[in-house]
């Protein structure tokens, strides 16, 4: 695919993004073996392209949903690193106070719903959630809505569903396909296809078969795309949610890339030998910083002074994000016992 | 002024709907069948043509998707209310109901809530068979953030199914089919219920029967009987599950000298009565006097035939008969059953309510 670059500011933005959520992970990984970030912790280096490239097109009206791997969208969409690291940590000043750990992240004012690990868990719920938004919009359109005020709003906010490979096995996944055609809901599928559950290759669980073209059966708009070129996902995506906002009903991305550490935790585990020879060394030349970076330079819209100072200004952010996650305190005893019920 | 109507506990149930609807404009109703032509045995008769298809209508087959689908919506401030016809359908939906409605508000540390209602209806007779008769309210009933309910008169059905809706918690709403055609007061003026405690369904001081759903009506079918051989049975409802009301039983126990039956519409092991007891001995055990009886299904599931199943339901007459052996009087167990019998086929809860349902 060819592909148009986005705005030279805009391209930057996109990279400086990608870098924070890299960096980010690579300072979570380091500190991780301190035994002190005690909860099962996915991360996303080498998949950072798909979250900022989507998320670039959202406002904080519009909502995400996310997975067992959602660093990268949280911070994509916005939400708050201190809280993050501080969620990892156990404290109470997480995102969620210390009960969800790295695989429960939330921040309601960036409109990032919530990340939960059962594979497909979240699918539904954004679904549900554009269906609301939906409704009230209709609502507001006729006039009678409390929910709006009764006035016409601008345009439809999107919901956002972040999610892998894996889910194209499970039932709710096209039991919310289907819905999502059914009712027009303006929702963005966007699939994150790393190859892998775990340490099982896409072969052993799926037929050969694009993914994208499931979703099309359904009565989607879908393509695919290479999710390691951020420029390329950027562009697909404002068509999506353009098109999502406007009423033209759900949209799927398949974006290819590929996740470098183990599934689960924060060591590289190619010695396992889970993966073809070379595989993982192939794809980390298709890097999505390592391209974007000599895009930039490649078109002269930064340069070296620039991008060293992009890392120092983030090296500095995330050490002060630690310094201000680890001032964070244990929830109490009494505390666990609240919020059972509403 | 008391605004007190007689109605039966299906028409309670529509009764409440269409009230909660009137209320809750970010109210849906969702189901399969829904608005087709049987409106869920009645109880959503009218809605859709009232309230319109956006609020009120039918879904695809997909339990778990949409019961997920109904928790998004939730998240995002509606207040739905998903019905199963037969509560085996929401097995399918059991991993979003426990892994992410009863857990969303703790484990999100209370910053988001899941106002959503699901209408089960459990029931037996007429060859529903194994897969369309369980009773599986103990096993929700020990899922933490869930609410698990069985409300068993028409006034508790009608207040609990508004309470559910208002309540910003996921709801079980279990409802016995043969609950359905039985008349009961409904009290509209009553405040909102709190969905918890049990009610006191008939007083009494020679024995305590603690009983579940319909149960409760077999319970007072035999107690009325036991009364004319002078023999007076306190009767409980435990409509709520999940929240058991064991000083309610604690304190019947200290009138009625600490004899017990408990009598539940599921199979003995898959039964609320263990939980009771277990409970009720934790902090209550020197209250009981003699050993307690559970009357209980047998744990198979029942078979289809009619023949088979006429011996798979106690009811009655089992409660009865275990009342007279705690209270040491086996000789009236044969005249009282005798007067409890009936010629009614067991597959059917009276005349007027012919098969196939």
């Amino acid at each position: 695919m060819t592909v148009m670059s986005p705005a030279s500011a805009n391209l930057k933005h996109l990279y400086y993004q990608m870098l924070r959520i890299r960096r980010a992970e690579e300072a979570i990984a380091r500190r991780y073996a301190e035994q002190q970030m005690r909860c099962p912790t996915h991360l996303c280096i080498g998949e950072e392209a798909i979250a900022v490239g989507v998320c670039a097109h959202l406002t904080v009206q519009d909502k995400a949903f996310s997975n067992h791997r959602g660093h990268g969208h949280y911070l994509a969409k916005g939400g708050d690193l201190p809280r993050l690291l501080a969620e990892l940590y156990g404290f109470a000043e997480g995102c969620c106070g210390g009960r969800g750990g790295s695989m429960h992240l939330t921040d309601l004012d960036a409109g990032f719903i919530a990340s939960t690990p059962i594979v497909g868990g979240t699918v539904p719920l954004a679904a549900g959630y554009a269906w609301a938004e939906q409704m009230k919009k209709s609502d507001a359109a006729q006039g009678y809505a409390s929910v709006a005020g009764g006035r016409m709003p601008e345009a439809t906010n999107v919901v956002v569903i972040f999610f892998g490979d894996g889910c194209f096995e499970e039932g709710v996944m096209h039991e919310t396909l289907n819905f999502a055609v059914l009712k027009q809901l303006p929702l963005l599928f966007i699939c994150e296809n790393n190859q892998y559950s775990v340490m099982t290759p896409l072969a052993e669980r799926q037929p050969k078969r694009d993914i994208h073209k499931i979703a099309t059966a359904h009565g989607l708009t879908a393509v695919s795309g290479d999710g390691n070129r951020v420029d390329e996902v950027f562009q697909l995506a404002q068509t999506a949610v353009t098109n999502a906002r406007n009423g033209l009903g759900p949209q799927f991305l398949e974006l290819h890339t590929h996740r470098w550490p183990e599934h689960c935790g924060p060591n590289e585990d190619d010695d396992l030998g889970y993966r073809s020879p070379g595989e993982l060394a192939e794809w980390k030349l298709r890097c999505p910083l390592l391209q974007t970076r000599q895009m930039l330079l490649g078109l002269q819209l930064s340069n070296d002074a620039e991008l060293a100072q992009m890392e120092s200004q983030l090296a500095e952010e995330i050490e002060q994000a630690f310094a201000s996650a680890l001032e964070g305190t244990h929830p109490t005893i009494d505390s666990m016992r609240q919020h059972l019920y509403a | 002024m008391r605004d007190v109507s007689m109605m039966t506990y299906g028409e309670a149930i529509r009764e409440a709907l269409d009230d909660a609807l009137a209320k809750f404009p970010e109210m849906l109703l969702i189901g399969e069948g829904v608005p087709d032509p049987k409106t869920i045995f009645g109880t959503t008769q009218g809605l859709q043509e009232k309230y319109g298809p956006q609020r009120v209508l039918d879904m695809p087959l997909a339990e778990n998707g949409m019961t997920g689908i109904c928790i998004g919506a939730a998240l995002a401030g509606m207040r739905p209310v998903l019905v199963h016809q037969r509560i085996d359908f929401a097995l399918l939906s059991v991993d979003q109901l426990v892994n992410n409605a009863a857990k969303w508000h703790y484990m999100f540390d209370g910053q988001q809530q899941v106002p959503l209602v699901i209408r089960v209806i459990i029931g037996r007779g007429w060859g529903q068979g194994p897969q369309h008769s369980q009773s599986l309210q103990a096993m929700f009933a020990q899922v933490p953030g869930l609410k698990v309910v069985m409300p068993t008169t028409a006034g508790d059905a009608y207040h609990f199914m508004l309470a559910a809706i208002a309540d910003n918690n996921p709801v079980l709403f279990i409802e016995h089919r043969w609950l359905h055609h039985i008349q009961g007061e409904v009290d509209k003026q009553q405040g909102l219920s709190t969905l918890s405690g049990a009610a006191l369904l008939r007083q009494g001081t020679d024995i305590t029967v603690a009983a579940f759903s319909h149960m409760s009506i077999e319970a007072l079918k035999a107690a009325t009987v036991l009364a004319s051989y002078g023999i007076d049975a306190e009767v409980l409802d435990m409509r709520c599950v999940s929240t058991l009301d064991i000083e309610s039983v604690a304190a019947s126990l200290a009138k009625t000298g600490g004899k017990l039956v408990i009598a539940d519409c599921a199979p003995e092991m898959a039964s609320m009565g263990h939980q009771l007891l277990s409970k009720l001995v934790l902090t209550h055990g020197h209250r009981l006097q003699q050993v307690p009886r559970l009357i209980a299904y047998p744990n198979h599931p029942v078979p289809t035939s009619h023949f088979a199943a006429n011996h798979y339901y106690p009811g009655a007459e089992q409660i009865a008969s275990a009342v007279l052996a705690m209270l040491d009087k086996p000789e009236l167990i044969e005249s009282v059953n005798r007067d409890l019998q009936s010629d009614l086929p067991k597959d059917q809860p009276d005349r007027s309510f012919v098969g196939p349902f």
